[in-house]
């Protein structure tokens, strides 16, 4: 008997069979995956291209220098708070099953040989939820960055907070973002990375906290649940709610970014959050174009307004050079008709905001033709906010016809936001720098031209409305724009006569030229700030307020 | 010895390892795609499964499919044959997971072997000779001329990532190599987004010679002497030989030891093929191990008596091998042709279709190897080979006259095929005097 059950093993052990664990079926695509193969692929299906949930201890390797990560705070005791019936030896169970000794891995690494305090989530374990030992590790994760001066970096998933700890757990919530504020109001960075799914308690905490965030794509990510929502308000949920997309759209991410890139976009960010080397004056010689002046200020209008006219995002790919765009205003939505971001000039990172009005038909739609909606003076307010933080000059370029005229700028403040932009830029410690180098529309164009100084190219335009506006308003005529023109003082010389601007830049012969221009600009920009660097932060701010004092 | 084969493959290669596995007694299982429903291979295997749609991607190349075919059937072994699966070493290894034997060498030596450069740098540290060329990736033009100085001209300039002749450059002089390096660079960059170039010298007109190893798990390893695969047109082979014209009884014997070597290095076993270029001055060097059955093997099996298939299975077995390599007695000479669905006249355009009428004629030394029948179709979806028609005589001109003879009598009625061009090589003078390089094709037929 013993011997014919020897042999039946011993047979069973040579049949062909695919032992369990072997495959595991996108849930997607329905295609068998090879385990190995999807872990080499970084979790994601090689048929399809979903996100699997990534373990922390692949997410580790996957985002840091080889070898650089050093865990920390392992000796945090463990608890059962509201002694709940069953917890401990559920935790048991998942710890022997996982390995995983709580919900987040928190330790030190570096990336791109940038130290960092990290922290990593996983769903694995009890879905990621924050209970007593996670609110603890990560208020210990930026306590100590707080101490060692260095950036945090979040790689949140979590359901939330966790049931079995009860009110203990809601506590971690308020503790943790306390740990958070200490760690930004010694100005130092925190980039959270949101992924697939972050809910509840942790989104409502230090997840939501980061001075940059970042998702991963189709991740969920909201407060309450898809399910109990549902559940509560009895109502069926659209395709792609609380999606990374839906929050991108509603200006709560700064990026989404694949997981490809996602080493490569956090190192990027790290560079550019670092502090500013010694500013040292550069004198280059730079050939200058010339002035090609003209008398008439309509044609100066026309020109302003030319369809082929370089836009922002043109003068910020020549005169910069790296820019690492942000989106969201992190209240109501993203606005394309202004693009923000940093920049980098001889290795000093600058923040660049600027009016876009785009290229072609379908990028204008898009951009709204350069016109602004409420979100997008938000979202400059929120970028401007962070330079301040991290101590970098501000350099905004001015395109507008005006800001964005409808019911919708309307409900969402449009006044309210222009008015709070200008409020804000007065209040930065940091210098300001606005080129104008299109239509210079209104209080949309004021709205980001609060600095420093103000400079035009030379077939720039600057006004209280657009010729035909004011044409329209004064003598209720719109075809009187050409005369309402050459009275309104609008052109560059004029402007500088009337001391609105400080400086004139040559546009020569316009594209043919555009590698001299900006060469040009350049250097006068690292001279501005150059001479801003002289000066202290009172100073900043005071000169500010004189220069429109005296208006 | 195994009950149960599954053979991860179509068209005449499976064909011919059904017919060996009945020869052994062994029960065979095909696969084939919705395309192959009628092939000749569905239909002479004891079982066939059908695994996906007609492109190979679903099919033949379904790892998972083809794994639950074998699974299910409860083939205990997995003959890949040649193309598809047969280098993939994660295949291989998803085979060892399952409890398949993967009749081949293990994944670890798939994978050694098919990482070019890897395999390049282990040879040369065990001193089989090989192209001297940079030994670490170059990316500035600057550092490239330097490198290729040193190297000597004529030099190829490769990219890292490259395949299908994409970011390849010859240079010739000193004097155009920046120039080409830069362009090759762009190319890589623009096709591979990765600009990491390596350099070699480049061996002009060289001879592609390549020889047939057999190592069993124990290791024993015998090599049945080379073949000339010279006869190429971009790199496909059209005419095999084997014994190669080129080489001499020293030299052969040198460049067998050779081959038994690299095979010994990485601890090979199965039937593998050691690949060599012989230059004109009859240097030779190492260029790559394939870690399969060869399209071409049939004329090795002619001049030695070894049915390397057999072994294959044998060796996958956990047999040791039957003979020493002084029991190897290479004799005679064979040669092989490849017939293909293809049309000359048009750049050599793939001419898939129906077969109406086929007609091969056998004799004294006429093997053909085929899974065309009347009435079949040729599928747009794969390989456009038709036959492998090899021929065996006592010495080299013999065995043409003898392919020219067999390839008048050839009859495929139907669809255009390269026949006619096989004949012109035959007949040309350079080729029958055994005076041809890689390059012949080149040079004298376009």
């Amino acid at each position: 008997m013993n011997d014919k059950d020897n042999r039946t093993d011993r047979n069973k052990e040579n049949i062909p069979a695919v032992p369990p664990g072997m495959w595991i079926k996108c849930t997607k695509c329905g295609k068998l995956i090879y385990r190995k193969e999807l872990e080499k692929n970084k979790f994601i299906c090689m048929k399809c291209g979903k996100y699997f949930r990534m373990p922390s201890e692949n997410r580790i390797l996957d985002i840091i220098d080889e070898g650089s990560f050093v865990e920390l705070f392992t000796d945090v005791l463990d608890k059962n708070p509201i002694d709940f019936p069953g917890y401990s030896e559920k935790k048991e169970i998942i710890k022997k099953e996982t390995n995983l000794e709580e919900a987040v891995i928190t330790g030190k690494a570096s990336i791109g040989h940038i130290e960092v305090m990290l922290g990593v989530c996983d769903t694995r374990y009890l879905m990621g939820s924050m209970g007593y030992i996670v609110g603890e590790k990560i208020t210990k994760l930026f306590e100590n960055a707080t101490k060692a001066q260095l950036p945090v970096i979040m790689i949140n998933c979590s359901g939330g907070a966790r049931m079995q700890e009860g009110i203990i757990s809601l506590m971690q919530m308020a503790k943790t973002v306390d740990s958070v504020k200490q760690h930004s109001d010694a100005g130092l960075l925190y980039i959270s990375v949101l992924t697939d799914p972050t809910t509840g308690g942790v989104a409502a905490s230090f997840a939501m906290l980061g001075d940059v965030i970042l998702a991963e794509p189709n991740s969920l990510i909201g407060f309450a649940g898809p399910r109990v929502i549902e559940q509560t308000t009895k109502q069926k949920l659209p395709v792609g709610f609380q999606t990374s997309e839906f929050l991108y759209e509603h200006g709560f991410l700064d990026m989404i970014v694949i997981r490809r890139e996602l080493k490569e976009r956090i190192y990027e960010i790290l560079k550019a959050h670092q502090k500013p080397k010694v500013i040292e004056r550069k004198r280059k010689t730079i050939s200058v174009c010339t002035f090609c002046d003209y008398k008439d200020s309509w044609k100066k209008v026309q020109l302003s307004r030319k369809i082929d006219r370089p836009t922002t995002v043109d003068y910020i790919t020549h005169v910069f050079e790296r820019f690492i765009e942000f989106h969201g205003d992190g209240e109501t939505g993203e606005d394309q008709a202004i693009i923000g971001g940093i920049a980098f000039l001889d290795n000093i990172p600058v923040t660049v905001i600027g009016h876009q009005k785009g290229k072609t038909t379908e990028e204008r739609i898009i951009r709204n033709f350069g016109m602004a909606h409420p979100e997008g003076y938000r979202k400059a307010i929120r970028l401007m906010k962070e330079a301040e933080k991290f101590r970098r000059p501000i350099i905004t370029f001015i395109d507008t016809p005006g800001a964005a005229c409808g019911v919708e700028a309307e409900k969402r403040g449009e006044a309210s936001a222009i008015a709070k932009c200008i409020y804000e830029m007065f209040n930065l410690k940091v210098p300001i720098l606005s080129i104008l180098i299109g239509e210079g529309g209104s209080g949309g164009a004021l709205g980001l031209a609060v600095a420093n100084e103000v400079w035009a190219m030379e077939n720039s335009t600057y006004s209280i409305l657009s010729p035909e506006g004011f044409a329209s308003i004064l003598w209720k005529n719109e075809k009187r724009a050409k005369e309402a023109a050459n009275l309104m003082k609008m052109t560059a010389k004029d402007l500088l006569d009337l001391g609105v601007i400080e400086k004139i830049l040559p546009e020569g012969n316009g594209a043919s030229e555009f590698k001299v221009i900006t060469d040009f600009l350049q250097v006068q920009i690292l001279d501005f700030i150059y001479n801003m660097s002289l000066k202290n932060e009172d100073e900043i701010v005071a000169s500010r307020e004189t220069r429109f004092r005296s208006f | 010895m195994f009950e149960k084969i599954l053979i991860a493959n179509r068209g005449e290669i499976a064909v011919r390892i059904i017919k060996v596995c009945k020869e052994m007694g062994i029960k065979s299982v095909a696969i084939y795609s919705e395309a192959d429903k009628d092939a000749l291979h569905t239909k002479m295997a004891d079982e066939a499964i059908c695994i996906g749609p007609a492109p190979s991607g679903d099919s033949y190349l379904n790892m998972e499919n083809i794994i639950s075919a074998a699974v299910g059937t409860g083939a205990q072994a997995i003959h890949p044959g040649f193309g598809f699966l047969s280098e993939n070493s994660l295949f291989a290894e998803k085979c060892k997971v399952c409890n398949i034997t993967f009749i081949g060498p293990t994944p670890e030596v798939i994978c050694k072997m098919g990482n070019k450069v890897e395999a390049r740098n282990m040879m040369r540290n065990a001193g089989v000779p090989i192209i001297s060329g940079s030994r670490t990736p170059v990316f500035d033009v600057c550092e490239a001329k330097k490198v290729a100085l040193e190297l000597g001209f004529p030099i190829m300039i490769k990219a890292a990532a490259g395949g299908g002749g994409k970011g390849m450059r010859i240079s010739n002089t000193e004097d155009d190599f920046n120039e080409n390096f830069v362009t090759a660079q762009m190319e890589a960059n623009s096709s591979f987004r990765d600009g990491t170039m390596y350099l070699e010298r480049y061996i002009e007109a060289p001879n592609h010679i390549e020889f047939q190893i057999l190592a069993d798990k124990y290791g024993n390893v015998i090599q049945l002497g080379e073949r000339d695969c010279s006869i190429q047109r971009h790199h496909q082979k059209i005419i095999e030989e084997a014994p190669s014209p080129k080489l001499s009884v020293k030299l052969r014997k040198e460049m067998g030891n050779i081959a038994i070597k690299v095979a010994k290095i990485v601890n090979y076993e199965g039937a593998g093929t050691v690949e060599f270029l012989l230059d004109k001055f009859g240097k030779y060097y190492f260029i790559e191990m394939n870690t399969r059955i060869q399209v071409e093997h049939g004329i090795t099996e002619m001049i030695s008596n070894v049915d390397i298939v057999k072994e294959q299975i044998k060796i996958a077995a956990g047999y040791s091998l039957e003979f020493k390599q002084e029991n190897i007695l290479l004799q005679g000479h064979a040669i092989e042709c490849r017939i293909n669905a293809e049309n000359p006249k048009m750049g050599f355009v793939p001419c898939p279709g129906k077969i109406n009428n086929v007609y091969f004629p056998s004799g004294n030394g006429v093997r053909i190897d085929t899974a065309l029948f009347n009435g079949c179709s040729v599928s747009p979806f794969y390989d456009s080979m038709l036959a492998k028609i090899i021929v065996y005589d006592s010495e080299r001109k013999k065995a043409i006259r003898k392919m020219k003879n067999v390839l008048e009598k050839i009859k495929i009625d139907g669809i255009i095929t390269n026949l006619e061009f096989q004949n012109a090589i035959l007949n040309h003078r350079d080729f029958e005097e055994g005076n041809f390089t890689t390059d012949f094709i080149v040079d004298k037929f376009s």
